[in-house]
């Protein structure tokens, strides 16, 4: 502990903060010219934080050190969650992989791998995402496009043949709390096969039911109270078996990319984080149990010096959240830990090369904030997942960052900028607004339900196509300096016509292979647990050792959950 | 011919990106035209709806990698039911060289790439019914 | 492009191409709509007609799909109207309820048409109730229609069907809301739907109160119904109270009476928008009103008496106009 002072610790003294706004209000007056002063509050951020043309100390005169700043693995934690950061531990390059079959992913994550990437992200398929098999009519057309295809524990076998489960890091992008239940338990059945301990296990899944319900959903989904009891099934059983892996993964990207601005992405995921806390300490958990392995998932987006102080702020409000609110003790859960992509959603088809410009600027903003865990987007990302060589583009560009600008050399280098303290500043107090708001809702679920989630995302989205439309917002190369059509470079798409055929021939042998009797018991056990408040996660578990696969075990949660109604229109 | 023009709207497959089709949802119904908004379909369901609904339209969305699988069977499906009258226009992250395939050999009255102003979108729905009566 | 007969002749035959055509006919009050009409007209009759109605967001389109589901098991052919608001501003609209509506064609004998509720020339009451009976000569058995309930709608459906089933949630208000929706009075039947969250129970007393404390003498008193939709609860019993209402309207030909009162209101309806359309068309010159507003203007003359006067003179020149031909 920092040694405490009694007095007012503010940045700067009173005197000096009234002789500033004097000469403030002089050089406002006497050095602008008219437009300058007329414009002086016609600039906003991303998020609608009116910006000044010049930021002083009076802008953050309210600001003290040590109670709002302080120094990194301190709390409140805004200037990062390790003393050393980076000097002690470089953020992880995550990339992703995952396309057609699991055979196919296998060769992209080991060329990854051993180009220096040091943990994977698992895409799949949509029919996986949204837990159908390979061969169901309802995943026509859609098998092996954009990630990978999982129906059966043998697929996560063949996704990780000849990888040490022990030693990688994998990031499974679940998405849905559903398949959450599933996929991860694949993996983890893999592991105990080939010897490896599940206390040995490190990687996340997604598990977010806001992706379920509100961002990547489809028109019929699992009502949102089910999912969220699966996401909170998800934590509870992975805390207690699998000490190590992050069960679940606050997705503010998907959010963020519906065209949501940076307090919405923060505050809905923290207000998930409230929820699922308190379904959790309910179910008898203490805090301390789960909140070490709570991680988050943030959107890198354009605003460079907003987004900053949004993952500066979002460390601090999860702070005060876990200390105050939920009476943490182990300082492991104070800690907001998160993964950080940059915006898919600013890289446009058009000219697609500038996107490596593009992300290469996002990712810095990403490392300015103190990430712990980058991804950045690949060029071709409005094409389809990466191409090998747009992949390698990327993990390059994160190495550049890392090992030649030199801003990794020390804690948090932009702290005591006028202007970024005061958006941090800023920030903190919109988000917990927002967090507030939502309880006045009656909380997440309930905000969910009523479909006031959805409206909001489809106004911000209206309001983001609007300023595109109009100009207001610009993107070079679209509507800003255009490209001239012609210019457009046909970029190579991935295709793996095969993976159909491939993943229909598997599943057809696993039918043949498997033991029906033991299948169905797990099956039918399965299906009456539905029905009561036990734990899913061993029931799932126990269903994909025998084999079930994963279109078969949502099935079951579609007839017995029944599914729920969009509720926009 | 001066009458509401009916659009029947839907994502392809399981595709789960609902919000671009919605937007270009709405600024249809704001052009004044009634929009049937159908969510995540396959080709069969679409062109019965196209029937029941005696759409002039039919517009697609596919972000996912189905388009070529799905969209011209769309197409094709809508000429065996007699329904030559109906366009169909496909929006989405879609290759170029796709894009110049579903317009061509497929059928696809036009392709919509991102990025497209949803004016474009409107303007070019409405003039394709009009040159059609 | 086929010809008017030959699509009422597709159409009886249960033509699905055909029907939907002729729906729009009418829906643009196409000139040839009276003839499609008059030829349809005789074919109908025979389908029985249920109306859905009740706030936004009640889940009203979840239930019409479970009760097609239900009604489709036993081997009902089904026609469904979906009436969803129009902008007032642009006179576009989004007709969502297909999205929760889920027909196997291939084993599923179904129709469903969207309507936006400005869409229809003269009201709409009247483009429901004639697409129902295109659907009705085509040979659906049962025809639902679904309406927003806010505004003349709901009282629409009570016109047009024969029985109607008013859909309400936990969250659709204080009792007050509901009397001032105007729904209470024409409900057969009552559904509190998403009755799995809390205040169902709430709900379907306090409309137990409001019909026990009803002055209207009733010899059908509406049941109220439990449901939740989506999970496909409490569906079987709401497909019992259907039919149910629809055997007490057997007896004494109540049905016969419901729908001949129907039939007279329709037709004072019709004589009504058919004179005004008249009446403005051919009769009343607008520079006579132009005129007329002037003086009221003035404050020459108020405007009742205005009227008053303007009907009294047409009533003396109508004689002459009628033997001018009209």
């Amino acid at each position: 502990m920092l040694k405490e002072r009694e007095e007012n610790t503010c940045l700067f003294s009173e005197e000096h903060v009234k002789l500033i706004k004097e000469q403030y209000e002089d050089w406002f007056d006497n050095n602008l010219r008219e437009a300058d002063r007329e414009l002086s509050d016609k600039y906003f951020t991303q998020s609608g934080i009116p910006i000044k043309l010049i930021y002083t100390p009076a802008d953050i005169e309210d600001v003290r050190y040590s109670e709002d700043i302080g120094f990194s693995g301190l709390p409140p934690y805004l200037r990062g969650v390790y003393p050393n950061m980076y000097r002690g531990r470089l953020f992880t390059l995550r990339q992703l992989a995952g396309l057609g079959a699991p055979e196919d992913c296998n060769e992209r994550v080991r060329y990854l791998l051993d180009h220096g990437a040091t943990g994977v992200n698992i895409l799949f398929d949509l029919p996986t995402i949204r837990g159908y098999n390979s061969d169901d009519p309802e995943a026509e057309g859609n098998v092996g496009q954009c990630g990978a295809a999982v129906d059966s524990i043998w697929d996560i076998d063949a996704f990780f043949e000849g990888i040490d489960l022990g030693a990688v890091s994998s990031s499974v992008v679940t998405h849905l709390p559903s398949t959450s239940l599933v996929i991860p338990g694949m993996y983890f059945a893999v592991a105990e096969q080939r010897g490896t301990a599940l206390t040995q296990l490190a990687g996340t899944c997604q598990n977010d039911f806001i992706m379920e319900t509100c961002v990547g959903s489809g028109y019929e989904i699992l009502p949102p109270a089910v999912s969220f009891r699966m996401q909170c099934d998800v934590v509870e059983w992975i805390c207690k078996n699998v000490p190590r892996w992050n069960p679940i993964s606050y997705n503010g990207y998907n959010l963020r990319e519906a065209g949501t601005d940076a307090v919405t992405e923060v505050g809905i995921a923290i207000a998930n984080a409230i929820a699922t806390s308190e379904e959790l300490i309910k179910r008898g958990m203490s805090f301390d149990e789960f909140g070490p392995r709570m991680s988050f998932f943030w959107d890198l987006h354009n605003d460079f010096f907003e987004e900053v102080a949004k993952c500066r702020a979002s460390r601090k409000v999860w702070y005060k959240i876990a200390k105050e609110r939920f009476g943490a003790q182990n300082t492991k859960s104070m800690l907001m830990r998160y993964h950080v992509q940059t915006a898919g959603q600013t890289l446009p088809a058009t000219e697609p090369l500038n996107n490596i410009a593009r992300s290469a600027i996002q990712g810095l903003a990403a490392v300015f904030g103190g990430c712990q865990s980058l991804h950045l987007d690949s060029f071709d990302e409005a094409y389809s997942a990466p191409t090998e060589e747009a992949a390698l583009v990327s993990l390059r560009s994160q190495q550049i960052i890392q090992a030649e600008t030199g801003v990794v050399n020390t804690v948090d280098p932009l702290a005591g900028s006028y202007y970024v303290e005061y958006l941090t500043d800023e920030m903190v107090k919109r988000i917990f607004n927002y967090v507030e708001k939502i309880e006045g809702l009656g909380g997440l679920l309930s905000a969910v339900e009523g479909g006031w989630l959805h409206r909001e995302i489809a106004n911000y989205n209206n309001e983001y196509q609007k300023k595109i439309e109009s100009g207001e917002m610009k993107i070079v190369g679209v509507n800003f300096m255009e490209a001239d059509q012609a210019d457009v470079a046909p970029i190579k798409v991935f295709e793996y016509p095969e993976t159909f055929s491939r993943q229909k021939a598997k599943l057809e042998r696993l039918r043949k292979e498997r033991n029906d009797q033991k299948l169905k018991e797990s099956m039918d056990i399965l299906r009456e647990k539905c029905h009561t408040d036990e734990n899913l996660y061993p029931y799932c578990l126990d269903a994909v050792k025998n084999l079930s696969t994963l279109g078969e075990i949502e099935e079951i949660f579609r007839e017995e959950y029944g599914l729920w109604a969009f509720p926009l229109l | 011919m001066d009458r509401k023009i009916k659009v029947v709207i839907a994502k392809l497959g399981l595709d789960i990106h609902w919000r671009g089709v919605y937007l270009v949802a709405q600024y249809l119904k704001e052009a004044g035209m009634d929009v049937v908004y159908l969510g995540n379909k396959f080709p069969a369901e679409i062109v019965e709806a196209a029937i029941e609904e005696d759409a002039d339209v039919v517009g697609l969305s596919s972000l996912c990698g189905n388009h070529l699988a799905l969209g011209p069977m769309v197409v094709d499906m809508l000429k065996e039911k007699g329904l030559n009258n109906v366009k169909v226009f496909l929006g989405g992250v879609i290759p170029l060289d796709h894009a110049k395939r579903l317009e061509g050999i497929y059928g696809i009255h036009r392709v919509y790439l991102p990025e497209t102003p949803m004016q474009t979108i409107v303007d070019e729905i409405s003039e394709s019914v009009r040159d059609a009566a | 492009m086929q010809s008017i007969d030959q699509l009422i002749e597709g159409s009886l035959k249960g033509e699905k191409l055909s029907t939907s055509r002729l729906i729009s006919l009418v829906e643009r009050g196409n000139k040839h709509a009276p003839y499609v009409l008059e030829k349809i007209f005789p074919h109908s009759g025979e389908a029985y007609y249920i109306g859905v109605t009740g706030p936004p967001g009640a889940g009203k389109s979840t239930a019409v799909d479970r009760l097609i589901a239900r009604l489709c098991k036993n081997n009902f052919s089904v026609g469904v109207i979906a009436v969803d608001p129009s902008s007032p501003f642009t006179g576009g609209a989004l007709l969502g309820d297909r999205v929760r509506m889920h027909v196997k064609h291939d084993k599923m004998d179904v129709f469903i048409r969207s309507m936006g509720s400005d869409r229809v020339m003269g009201g709409l009451s009247r483009t429901t109730k004639e697409a129902s009976r295109i659907l009705d000569a085509s040979g659906k058995q049962v025809i639902i229609v679904e309406t927003v309930g806010v505004g003349q709608s709901e009282l629409d459906i009570a016109e047009a069907t024969d029985t109607v089933i008013v859909i309400l949630t936990p969250e659709s208000g204080d009792s007050i809301q509901i009397m001032k929706a105007g729904l209470m009075e024409i409900a057969d039947i009552f559904v509190v739907n998403k009755a799995d969250r809390p205040g169902a129970k709430d709900i379907s007393l306090s409309i137990q109160g409001m019909l026990d404390r009803s002055l209207r003498k009733r010899d059908w008193t509406p049941p109220i119904f439990l449901t939740t939709a989506s999970l496909n609860k409490g569906i079987d019993e709401l497909y019992e109270g259907i039919w149910s209402h629809s055997r007490y309207l057997q007896q004494d030909s109540m049905l016969e009476k419901r729908r001949r009162t129907q039939f007279k209101l329709e037709l004072r309806n019709r004589i009504e928008s058919e004179f005004s359309h008249i009446l403005w068309q051919d009769i009343i010159e607008e520079k006579n009103i132009d005129n007329l507003v002037q003086e009221i203007w003035a404050r020459k003359i108020d405007p009742q008496n205005a009227a008053r006067r303007i009907m009294g003179e047409l009533i003396e020149e109508l004689p002459g106009w009628l033997q001018r031909g009209g």
